[in-house]
């Protein structure tokens, strides 16, 4: 049986079987992140669903638009419209901050638009690619 | 000597500049964009400038807002820190003509050596080794294929006005050729508006070695010894350090001659350093070196040459900008123990490393010995998504390079950070592989291994998470007691010489 003392704001000790670690807490009930030894570990609680992790699939058969996630440059756009993609496969290649973001397919779908051009500047939530 | 000074950066940089003038007794004077309204550089200056909205182009890339804001603030010079503009001649060139000193080489040395063709000539001249290869005068597409040939693949194709990975092509086969001499000169155009290109051989597993250098205005030019940054994730630096393993004693007299021969070839002032690419693959004793590129400005990583030289390189900057000689001669220059140095960003290494931005609802640096952190941002603070996410660099110090990992390693696991994904996990996953430890590490290490490490399954949430979060959700369904480290309750504190503030002596 593990016992848990808090130590500080956000700061757990626990023991369990003689040894003890140091974990540390912050966010809401709805989304919980946790530090211990070098690892981040995070919660999202959803109403129906109970806990889902990042980048799960959004339920079948769904309309997605995919958003630019922050100001960033169109570098690649890989689909055309009408073209089948699995889930996982890189859609638009952005750039920002000195860095590539690849925006993925979130399941199995059908490219319906493709609403941004290579060397674009795009503004956060502009959506690049509607799938079905 | 400089009165006031107008640090024309953000982050964990501005800090560590505006400190430096407070130790030295000179004035700072921070700016700061619409996002940075509570960022900590802000506070810690002696005066603030708000200088524009968010974006960087309008704020901290904008001669005319930071120029006026030196005018406004009275202030007689200006850093650059590194990234903005602290590489843009124009700006240094635009500070010489308002009078106002700029804490870095001349702007015709930072002309000079941005472009890579005229820098490469210029070393070549001083006797200084450069990756063979070929600065055609014939910019057609025929003569950079002309020059491919007599070079010979695998080359790379480089935009002269390049940095950074931009503007360059592998070339494995010449039937390639046409196509990526055309791409570079594209991604050359409209990354620098400069499509010149050269070519260059293709050194193969270089480890990147640079030397920091510094000159004053008074003919001294020193070294401060080597770093080695050859782990890189697309021309990125992720942990660099000091000394390198693969540097005896003969080859770094050699390479900081040549770096000396190189800041002096080209009328070097003020903090620099001095990129090479060392080729080990003939065995030790025979080791080739070639110049890379010369960074006119000072670098993210410095810190690791200060924990091994036991010099402070900002506050020498400043006293060399305002006219004094060097603080320190050569003779008496030394390299002891090692430093390594961590890059701690805001990203998500098993998304691609997307950049992340949110509020920080925790994050605690680690006290621990021999441990330096240098940082820009604070507990319950923001990182905003404009600017480059470098959160802290985390610099363990120790007697040996093993001492020194292992002492990173342990400051790393003891860096809470929550509220954005970071690279701390990824660090520790380079910092405990086999050929960093053994230090068989070349500048395509993290390219060939990195996406392993940074997709590589997180381990099974141990027992005393699961522990914790069932304890704090049960508390805070019954309502016993708040325990979320939420925006709230951020910067409470449990030391009671704190809380008891109606106490008197």
């Amino acid at each position: 049986m593990a016992t848990v003392t808090q130590i500080a704001p956000g700061a757990y000790r626990v023991e369990e079987n003689g040894k003890q670690v140091v974990v540390f807490v912050a966010g809401t009930a709805d989304d919980r992140w946790v530090f211990c030894n070098g690892e981040i570990y995070r919660e999202r609680q959803t109403r129906e669903s109970g806990t889902r992790q990042p980048g799960d699939r959004p339920p079948k058969g769904g309309h997605y638009d995919l958003n630019a996630p922050m100001p960033a440059t169109v570098v690649k756009i890989l689909v055309t419209p009408g073209q089948p993609v699995r889930q996982g496969d890189t859609l638009v290649v952005l750039e920002a901050m000195k860095m590539e973001l690849p925006i993925r397919a979130p399941g199995d779908a059908v490219v319906q638009t493709v609403n941004c051009r290579e060397g674009e500047l795009v503004q956060p939530d502009r959506t690049l690619v509607e799938l079905a | 000597m400089i009165k006031r000074l107008l640090v024309a950066n953000r982050g964990e940089i501005a800090l560590r500049i505006i400190r430096a003038c407070r130790e030295l007794g000179v004035e700072s004077v921070a700016v700061y964009s619409e996002a940075d309204t509570r960022a900590p550089h802000v506070s810690a200056a002696d005066r603030a400038v708000h200088i524009g909205p968010a974006p960087a182009s309008s704020s901290y890339l904008s001669t005319a807002r930071l120029l006026e804001a030196a005018t406004a603030s009275g202030a007689d010079a200006i850093h650059p820190g590194y990234g903005f503009l602290s590489e843009n001649a124009a700006f240094a060139a635009a500070c010489e003509e308002s009078g106002v000193t700029f804490v870095g080489p001349p702007s015709s040395v930072i002309a000079q050596m941005g472009s890579k063709i005229a820098a490469r000539r210029l070393m070549q001249a001083a006797g200084v080794p450069v990756v063979p290869g070929e600065t055609p005068q014939d910019q057609s597409d025929a003569g950079i294929g002309t020059a491919l040939a007599r070079v010979g693949v695998p080359a790379l194709v480089k935009a002269s006005a390049g940095g950074g990975g931009k503007g360059m092509r592998l070339v494995d086969d010449e039937r390639q050729a046409v196509e990526a001499i055309q791409m570079a000169r594209r991604e050359a155009e409209s990354a620098f508006g400069d499509g010149t290109l050269y070519v260059e051989q293709v050194i193969d597993r270089p480890r990147h070695v640079e030397v920091q250098i510094f000159a004053d205005a008074h003919d001294h030019v020193v070294h401060l010894f080597e770093r080695e940054c050859s782990v890189q994730r697309r021309h990125q630096k992720v942990i660099e350090e000091s000394p390198s393993i693969v540097v005896t004693p003969k080859l770094r007299s050699r390479m900081t001659d040549a770096a000396i021969q190189a800041a002096r070839a080209c009328g070097y002032r003020n903090a620099g350093t001095v990129e090479f690419l060392v080729d080990v693959s003939g065995g030790r004793g025979a080791e080739r070196f070639y110049f890379l590129e010369m960074n006119t400005r000072l670098q993210v990583e410095h810190p690791v040459t200060e924990q091994v030289t036991g010099l402070d390189i900002v506050r020498a900057q400043i006293l060399v900008a305002s006219g004094e000689p060097l603080p320190w001669v050569s003779p008496w220059i030394t390299q002891r123990g090692h430093a390594i140095e961590a890059r701690v960003y805001a990203e998500d290494p098993s998304r691609g490393f997307l950049p992340q931005a949110g509020p920080l609802l925790l994050y605690r640096e680690p006290r621990w010995p021999g441990v330096r952190v240098d940082s820009g941002v604070e507990e319950g603070g923001d990182v905003p998504v404009h600017y480059d996410p470098l959160l802290a660099k985390v610099i363990a110090s120790a007697a040996t390079r093993g001492e020194a990992t292992a002492r990173l390693v342990c400051a790393l696991r003891a860096f809470p950070i929550l509220g954005v994904q970071t690279n701390i996990s990824f660090l520790l996953r380079i910092l405990e592989h086999p050929r960093f430890r053994s230090g068989e590490i070349d500048t395509g290490f993290l390219d060939r291994e990195g996406a392993s490490l940074a997709t590589a399954a997180p381990p099974p949430m141990p027992d005393a998470v699961r522990a914790v979060l069932d304890s704090v959700s049960h508390e805070s369904e019954t309502g016993r007691s708040r325990v979320d480290a939420s925006r709230s309750q951020v910067g409470s504190s449990v030391d009671p010489w704190e809380r008891l503030t109606t106490w008197r002596p």
